[in-house]
């Protein structure tokens, strides 16, 4: 479904990505770990153009993302994203945060895009705050209804962006709890993460990078067990320390 | 102190001046706000010809007195033909000149929204078109109504200009009631409470917006 070939991206004399060679299939979830600053977040935002890349090719759904002719807005819809500030629009109640691209983007009627909206705010479970503002909401809470958001666009492919690095501690469970049963339930995701716990459980492959690099490509089991790269092992030799 | 004779005496010319001030200003704070918000898109859009134009807009027309601006109409305008009356060409000339500066406070408020409120709404497929309509300038009007409303201040005080060019404003029969009566001091006392009955339920207004959209979020 997604594709990278021989990407590159510099961000002037910056080399962020350095040949990124990368293939996402079907129902998989990839999850990307790696130092701040190996490249994971710009990776994963090139995916759906928030960045552009400089040479190489990249697909999504076998259509060239970068390409002139691409309907970029098109091509969008079927990619949900969800951000480490969670992003929700602050003027708009939670179930407007999540009928506005349905209504606008899709053109789907504003009453079923709110049932489709109580649904996905059911299945991440805070169906009761469907009239409240965001500001009113935990940050657990607020990064539900932005996966919801996400999910309301009926999107072939999830991309999550550090989605628990901005909350506190004990609101980390309830957004993984959400992630994990998307997982189970066949979503292709792409997820860029330090929580090595859902790597571990949920991730189909785990990428690592360093320094604009994909430095190995395994299976959790492989990954954690026996990592072949040295700089891999020092990685996560210093996570578990601490 | 005050004569108030003049206010009794003159109640109607007053009245006159204050309506077509009124109606100037009305007219000018919908057009220069429609205008400046449009200029300030302008300027931060990604088409480079569309920022050269705002920002060639801003900076000539907010550096040069308002007096020339109403002037370009007033007297330029008839020169390749097209004549306006008076009250037009101020009323065009306050448009222009204080689109300019809602253009700057508005660029600001854009510019305040953070970053990720365009990118959440553009990577869910709304063009960005769209998204500034529907999620970046809900947001930004927030930030802006209180520069906003020092500009709809001064675009309402800056109306004084019509009299310069006979737009029959409040200015306007200020001087031809003091020209009348020679009683110069409570004349133009009187003027200015006129332009206060017009300024401060703006403020009063505004604050009240302010207030109810920092109750929501």
């Amino acid at each position: 479904m997604i594709s990278f070939r021989g990407v590159e991206k510099h961000y002037g004399s910056f080399h962020v990505l350095k040949d990124i060679n990368l293939a996402v299939h079907q129902g998989e979830v990839v999850v990307v770990v790696g130092p701040s600053g190996s490249g994971k977040s710009t990776l994963l935002r090139c995916i759906n153009r928030l960045e552009t890349i400089t040479s190489g090719e990249l697909t999504v759904n076998e259509v060239r993302v970068n390409d002139k002719k691409t309907d970029i807005n098109k091509l969008r819809r079927d990619i949900g994203m969800v951000f480490q500030h969670f992003n929700l629009y602050p003027h708009k109640k939670v179930i407007e945060n999540i009928t506005l691209a349905p209504i606008k983007v899709l053109g789907v009627s504003k009453q079923e895009a709110e049932e489709t909206a109580l649904f996905y705010l059911e299945k991440v479970g805070i169906r009761d705050k469907a009239q409240a503002y965001p500001s009113q909401l935990s940050g657990g809470q607020q990064q539900r209804v932005a996966i919801a958001r996400g999910l309301a666009m009926k999107p072939k492919i999830m991309l999550f962006d550090e989605p628990t690095s901005a909350l506190d501690p004990e609101m980390v469970g309830e957004v993984l709890d959400v992630m994990k049963t998307l997982a189970r339930e066949g979503m292709t995701m792409v997820v860029v993460t330090h929580e090595m716990g859902f790597a571990r459980e949920v991730a189909d492959r785990v990428v690592f990078m360093d320094q604009g690099r994909i430095l190995e490509e395994a299976t959790p089991a492989e990954f954690f067990a026996n990592p072949r790269e040295e700089r891999a092992r020092a990685f996560l030799s210093r996570l578990i320390r601490h | 102190m005050l004569d108030f004779s003049i206010l009794t005496d003159n109640f109607g010319t007053y009245l006159t001046g204050f309506g077509k001030t009124a109606y100037a200003s009305v007219l000018a704070l919908a057009g220069s706000f429609l205008l400046g918000t449009l200029l300030a898109v302008f300027r931060i859009t990604p088409v480079k010809p569309l920022q050269w134009i705002g920002t060639a807009y801003v900076e000539f027309i907010r550096n040069i007195p308002l007096l020339l601006v109403v002037y370009l109409f007033f007297l330029g305008l008839p020169s390749i033909g097209v004549v306006l009356s008076p009250f037009a060409c101020g009323t065009l000339g306050l448009t222009v000149y204080t689109a300019a500066f809602i253009a700057e406070a508005v660029r600001a408020g854009i510019l305040s929204v953070p970053k990720g409120q365009m990118e959440a709404a553009r990577s869910s497929g709304l063009s960005y078109g769209a998204t500034m309509r529907l999620v970046i300038l809900p947001q930004a009007v927030k930030i802006v109504i209180p520069p906003l409303n020092n500009q709809f201040i001064n675009l309402i005080k800056n109306s004084s200009i019509l009299s310069v060019i006979s737009g029959f404003d409040l200015m306007f029969y200020a001087d031809r009631i003091a020209s009348n009566t020679y009683v110069v001091f409570s004349t133009y006392i009187f003027a200015g409470m006129f332009y206060l009955l017009l300024t401060l339920p703006l403020s009063y207004a505004t604050g009240w917006l302010e207030r109810r959209l920092a109750r929501n979020y």
